[in-house]
């Protein structure tokens, strides 16, 4: 197989139709993969003929779409993208300034954009609206265990253990939210060591999520789930990433 | 053959709503099920369609009809989004029991009904895949359709880590004239 090399030299390499045609037919396949995939997708920023023929044969293995058979989707995967849409849309087109009769509105329209304009700057939410967070909770021996997902459209946590949690009779699983600037974690509930739990969130616990960095699942006595903080060790982890 | 989605495609870059929502109720099955195969549990591949999906919200217009068709573009868009997400996991999710493996459904002995019901590019698809070697072919579909890494297809398949690459590499190097 031809190497992938991000130099100069290599570079030169990718000029040569017989090793740019491979590599980009191993790309649109799928069997390109780890940095060799990740390098190639630099490479084919600054390269268009790259990108034209990955491009060409991506649509010519995408028809083998046409034979799987069909699976639905729940209705929560159209509502999440709904959602993102109505927080997404944009405000009313306005006119520019010179078609839009400025020297009548003018110095009203400049006060009001002066105002919006420090609104943005002190609000640090003003650009960015979550719809969705996310986390892959991973055990330090078992890979991804269990995903995790809080939506805005139902907020839920929905909690999917993906393998078994083993644990004692007398144990239980509880989650937990981690601030991004350290401190006490916020207890969410216990969970079930296996398939679907889905917890309720507020309001404020939703607005709390933007300052959560992490999640994890400790495993602790049963006769100690009312306490504040984890009494027992930390069995799963992952980063809460978001999506707007 | 008229694509029939290229036109609610186009309608959706232009932020009609009503047709990106008749876009996801046709389309949708058939990528739920890639997403599926790809991500290996359920709750993943709704996440890798529901990302999907928003981006191609956001980028139906960067949709050229003259490239493709409107499904294979967003095919390839639900399925890169759903390799990045495989690629950021330390390691693979596996479902406790496997419900998306194989490939029956790619079985070359289709029937006559099956065969009408493709698209051209399709049946030149499936005519260039037949001019391999099984397990050549074996090999690519399960790329395609699970994005087994070369690891993962040799312990899948019990063969060699040289062999699976083997395999591979000649197996596109075999089909490429044919595609093109």
């Amino acid at each position: 197989m031809p190497k992938l090399d991000h130099n100069t030299q290599g570079a030169k390499r990718y000029q040569n139709p017989e090793v740019f045609e491979q590599l980009a037919i191993e790309y649109a396949v799928g069997s390109m993969q780890g940095r060799a995939r990740k390098r190639f997708e630099v490479l084919m920023e600054t390269h268009f003929y790259l990108k034209a023929t990955v491009e060409a044969y991506e649509n010519k293995f995408a028809n083998l779409v046409e034979l799987l058979p069909d699976a639905k989707a729940p209705d929560s995967v159209w509502a999440g993208i709904e959602a993102h849409i109505k927080e997404s849309a944009p405000q009313e087109e306005k006119a520019p300034w010179w078609k839009a009769n400025f020297f009548k509105q003018g110095f009203a329209m400049m006060a009001m954009a002066l105002i919006v304009t420090a609104v943005m700057l002190y609000n640090p939410m003003s650009n960015h609206n979550p719809i969705s967070y996310s986390a892959m909770l991973e055990s330090d021996t078992n890979g991804p265990m269990a995903f995790t997902k809080i939506e805005k459209s139902d907020m839920m946590i929905k909690v999917d253990i993906m393998k078994d949690v083993k644990i004692a009779d007398d144990m239980v699983l509880t989650l937990w939210c981690q601030p991004k600037k350290g401190g006490e974690p916020m207890k969410m509930g216990t969970i079930s060591n296996k398939g679907k739990t889905n917890i309720k969130i507020s309001e404020k616990q939703w607005h709390h999520m933007k300052d959560i960095g992490s999640l994890a699942i400790s495993v602790d006595h049963k006769d100690k789930t009312s306490e504040k903080n984890p009494a027992g060790k930390f069995i799963l982890k992952g980063q809460l990433s978001s999506s707007s | 053959m008229e694509d029939i989605y290229a036109e609610l495609l186009q309608k959706t870059a232009a932020g009609d709503q009503l047709a990106f929502k008749q876009l996801y109720e046709k389309c949708s099955p058939k990528l739920m099920s890639l997403c599926l195969r790809l991500m290996q549990t359920e709750a993943l591949a709704e996440d890798v369609l529901q990302e999907g999906f928003i981006k191609i919200w956001d980028k139906a217009d960067t949709y050229t009809p003259g490239k493709g068709k409107a499904m294979t573009w967003m095919s390839t868009v639900i399925r890169n989004k759903g390799l990045d997400k495989l690629r950021s996991l330390k390691t693979r999710p596996v479902e406790t029991e496997a419900q998306f493996e194989g490939l029956e459904f790619t079985s070359s002995d289709l029937t006559p009904d099956s065969m009408e019901d493709m698209s051209q590019e399709m049946q030149g698809l499936m005519a260039c895949l037949d001019t391999l070697k099984p397990s050549q072919r074996e090999c690519i579909l399960l790329s395609y359709y699970y994005g087994h890494t070369h690891q993962e297809l040799s312990e899948k398949l019990g063969k060699p880590l040289g062999t699976i690459k083997a395999w591979i590499r000649r197996g596109l190097e075999d089909i490429r004239p044919c595609l093109n």
